[in-house]
């Protein structure tokens, strides 16, 4: 790869540090370095903006096989509280005005060896570096009797939009006394404390709307994200709507009938007026077709540069990957896009990726006004992303409501910043 | 366009943003963000900070117990090199210079 600024110019302004003000201009390669960028959501979107500010010589095309984007936090609001489904939807104009070039498109194909891919109208585009931030696909057939058709009664709702609005749809339908199932797969899938969250504001609804209702949640584990947060939460609020079981309860689903709106497990079954299906995942499809995805559906990467370690040139980004113990979060998401970015803008100026420290957090709501967290702060050294000890940790057990009231307006605030940052 | 190695005149105020957006503290102020805005709020806005009020207060969430925040639990990630060079990156100058 050719180099588009002049490394001598880089290492003498390194060398100044950070509090020279000027450097010598910079030599600038006459060839325009070409970043694609599959997948317009919170880790596509702000990988792009990066890469437009980092590098502005480079060409940095976006390509989103919808004309707009349905965000996933915040969505279980809609569901429990009827936030409405619009403030959920971010376009594309914020990235293009700042440099980037949105392409609307659904690309069907990756060639890694020749550096380029091609998109459903038969177009295609080539690279000196590819992102691929696909998201997660729905393993369809995974639990026996749930696929497609069964979700149109059976809502996941665990990509927003349509499903978001079924779900809260079939919650103002049900009769008061009626039972409401979530059923909640085996780690890891995308935003691991969001079917807690969900099982909250669906509860708050009951208790308002429906107080001889139910919510019985099914998990196919024992242990989960902020559990001992939650389960304070639920004996506070919602002690007479809300039950969990746990894997060692027969809570692990493995079959649905979606005629009767029945769940089964090993031992057990439950019948359900509105049931919640939220299926096992894998890494977006293109991952597949691109060569980046391993035997486990996900994607492994270099944490130092989020570069796949199957196929050079590429970088995959967000809840596709393996970073665990990152949890595949918007936040990850919007973090490793930078990340990367910062990465590939190095490598293209012959500066190679640099170790760096990368932090996480998760808010989840437990009532409208109340909410919890869970912070991780990793280093990407040594081959591994590797949680720092010591750092990180969930929101005080038995805090005063203030708390909840003060981490509620957070959360608030950072749906705000993270989905201009990406999207504004 | 070859680099220039003349007086002050040909120095570029562009070149520096670009050399300094790919230096070590670029990479550690990505996580800070995604939460905090140039709009001041819930999650304060950093804008207004110096290097040194935001040392002293990233330092004091490492060491002081829990808080209403995350960044109790955040700072206790970071050595104090790591907080020294966030704090000169994100710190804005100071009024008497």
């Amino acid at each position: 790869m050719s180099a588009f600024l002049d490394r001598r110019d880089l290492l003498r302004a390194s060398m100044l540090g950070l509090g020279a003000a000027v450097v010598p201009q910079v030599a600038v390669s006459q060839t325009r370095a070409r970043v694609l960028v599959v997948g317009g959501g919170f880790g596509g979107a702000s990988a792009a903006r990066k890469l437009v500010e980092l590098m502005p010589s480079a060409d940095v095309t976006l390509i989103e096989a919808n004309p707009s984007y349905m965000a996933c936090p915040f969505s279980n609001l809609v569901i429990g509280t009827g936030r409405p489904l619009s403030a959920q939807r971010f376009g594309y104009e914020g990235p293009a005005a700042a440099g980037v070039t949105v392409v609307q498109g659904l690309v069907v194909d990756v060639d890694a060896a020749a550096q380029s891919l091609s998109l459903e109208d038969g177009s295609t585009l080539s690279y000196d570096r590819l992102i691929l931030s696909p998201g997660v696909d729905l393993r369809w057939g995974a639990i026996e009797g749930y696929d497609e058709a069964a979700a149109a009664r059976l809502p996941h709702a665990w990509k927003a939009g349509p499903q978001t609005t079924l779900l809260r749809q079939q919650l103002e339908a049900l009769e008061d006394g009626e039972t409401v199932i979530m059923t909640v797969p085996p780690a890891p899938y995308r935003c691991p404390p969001g079917p807690y969250e969900r099982a909250s504001l669906i509860a708050h609804y009951l208790k308002q709307n429906k107080p001889r209702s139910k919510l019985i949640v099914m998990d196919a584990k024992d242990q989960f994200s902020k559990m001992a947060l939650f389960q304070e939460a639920w004996a506070e609020h919602y002690p007479d709507q809300l039950e969990w079981r746990g894997a060692s309860n027969d809570g692990a689903i493995i079959r649905v009938d979606a005629e009767t709106s029945t769940v089964y497990s090993d031992f057990a079954s439950e019948r359900g007026a509105v049931v919640n299906v939220i299926p096992p995942q894998k890494a977006g499809s293109i991952a597949d077709r691109a060569g980046v995805s391993d035997a486990t559906g996900w994607c492994p990467i270099d944490p130092l540069s989020f570069e796949s370690q199957l196929q050079p040139n590429i970088h995959v980004i967000g809840d596709a990957t393996i970073a665990a113990p990152m949890p595949k979060s918007a936040f990850s998401a919007n973090l490793q896009g930078k990340v990367c970015a910062l990465a590939i803008a190095r490598i293209l100026n012959d500066l190679g990726p640099q170790s760096t420290v990368l932090a996480n957090t998760c808010y989840s709501y437990t009532t409208p006004d109340e909410a919890i967290s869970i912070a991780g702060v990793y280093r990407n050294g040594g081959g591994a992303l590797q949680s720092i000890s010591g750092a990180g940790g969930i929101s005080p057990l038995g805090a005063d409501v203030s708390v909840r009231n003060a981490e509620a307006a957070q959360a608030a605030h950072w749906f705000d910043t993270i989905t201009q940052e990406a999207f504004g | 366009m070859l680099a220039a190695c003349g007086g002050a005149n040909d120095f570029s105020t562009e070149a520096s943003v670009v050399t300094a957006s790919l230096s070590e503290p670029s990479g550690l102020v990505l996580s800070c963000t995604g939460c905090h805005s140039d709009t001041p709020g819930a999650i304060v806005s950093l804008t207004a900070y110096s290097e040194d009020m935001l040392k002293d207060a990233l330092e004091r969430y490492r060491s002081e117990a829990e808080g209403t925040t995350v960044m109790h639990r955040l700072a206790r990630g970071y050595t104090d090199e790591e907080i020294a060079s966030i704090s000169a990156y994100l710190g804005q100058p100071e009024d008497d210079g």
